[in-house]
């Protein structure tokens, strides 16, 4: 039992599925970046407002979807169903 | 022409918000408010090569920030006729002062180097400059010329300044804060994006434009000081030399227009910054009750057909 949860007297709540890991995304934003600068030094094509940004989302959303694809997981985001607050 | 402090003034910009409009303007608006000057002017300024022919302007400074020229589009002039047709056209405040917010700041930092923008214009077509460092965007030099110019001079302090100013305010960077600030300012924008990318995605594209900042400044950086071999006055040298001197560096052409004395340039733009900001503040309000009208309008309109 955590610090926190133990002072409160009750259990520690376990993370929402599906919550991104800090340290995954920590590697995701810091890879994306190394990756980036070290390809657009010598190719400044890519230094552009368009495919900066774009970087980023097809290194942080893009690799973990297709991460999910090879295990034949939905990539799109999943509507809870109708009548269903959660 | 200032760099990646054009990205980084957006979350600034955004960090700064006076507490009323906290979570309720654009930060799309603030980006494409930042972003418009120098989409309109840009492409022309270093242009393109065609055939062994070079489409573009014959004078990119006269053409980026001069009149008879594209300067007006680093006016705050022009800013606020952007703001009347986006008022006229959605009567949606969260757009219109994002807008006005993220291009003052662009026109505001462009002062810096030693071309400046038209303050005043249409009052008057004198530049305002600070002459930080040297406009180098020139036809021969196109863009690499200009990037080794600004990351070797105190165009480089610039960006860090402004990288600074985000970090300091680092909570804009947060899911926490963008959850809770940038999605209900855009509730549509960000729910119709929300269709194609989970909450990951998403928040990767709001920081996508710090990303670019930061990337682009430490590539541009080490393209210019590490593996550039520029040849300067028939010698060649590893890397391009820094010079962080006012008005530096001292190994581009220097180009002016018509000025007004420099001395004036910061306590006006000070001024403009503070008028800019109250104008905000002064219309927020009435434009809540503008839109409340123009709903019940358009209420009434669709009733009555």
């Amino acid at each position: 039992m955590s610090e926190s949860s133990s002072r409160a007297g009750r259990p520690a709540r376990p993370s929402a599925p599906g919550t991104p890991s800090k340290y995954v995304d920590f590697f995701l934003y810091a890879s994306a970046a190394v990756t980036y600068v070290t390809l657009s030094i010598y190719n400044k094509w890519l230094l552009d407002w368009i495919v900066g940004p774009l970087w980023l989302v097809a290194w942080v959303w893009g690799l973990p979807a297709l991460v999910k694809l090879a295990r034949r997981q939905p990539i799109r985001p999943q509507r809870p169903p109708v009548g269903d607050p959660e | 022409m200032s760099w990646a402090a054009h990205q980084f003034e957006v979350y600034a910009v955004q960090a700064h918000l006076p507490k009323k409009m906290m979570g309720q303007v654009s930060w799309f608006a603030i980006f494409f408010g930042d972003f418009t000057p120098d989409f309109l002017a840009k492409f022309w300024v270093y242009g393109f090569n065609f055939n062994g022919h070079h489409y573009g302007a014959t004078k990119p400074y006269q053409w980026h920030r001069g009149w008879p020229g594209l300067g007006i589009s680093h006016t705050l002039f022009f800013g606020a006729l952007c703001c009347l047709g986006i008022w006229a056209w959605k009567h949606n405040r969260a757009w219109t002062i994002g807008f006005l917010l993220g291009f003052a700041a662009h026109v505001l930092t462009d002062v810096n180097d030693s071309i400046g923008t038209m303050l005043l214009f249409p009052f008057s077509t004198l530049n305002w400059s600070l002459h930080t460092w040297a406009y180098a965007a020139t036809v021969k030099g196109g863009k690499y010329l200009d990037a080794a110019a600004y990351y070797s001079s105190l165009g480089f302090v610039m960006d860090l300044f402004w990288f600074f100013v985000v970090l300091g305010s680092w909570r804009v960077l947060s899911r926490e804060f963008w959850r809770t600030k940038v999605v209900p300012a855009d509730p549509h924008v960000w729910s119709w994006l929300g269709r194609l990318f989970d909450e990951r995605g998403l928040l990767a594209l709001y920081r996508g434009v710090f990303f670019y900042g930061v990337c682009r400044m430490i590539a541009w950086t080490t393209w210019a000081h590490v593996v550039a071999r520029p040849v300067i006055n028939g010698v060649q040298h590893h890397g391009y030399p820094w010079d962080l001197s006012w008005t530096g560096p001292w190994w581009v052409q220097h180009v002016t227009l018509p000025q007004v004395t420099a001395w004036v340039v910061l306590p006006s733009a000070l001024i403009l910054l503070g008028g800019v900001y109250f104008a905000a503040n002064a219309l927020w309000e009435r434009m809540d009750s503008g839109s409340i009208k123009a709903i019940a309008w358009r209420n009434v309109r669709r009733n009555t057909r």
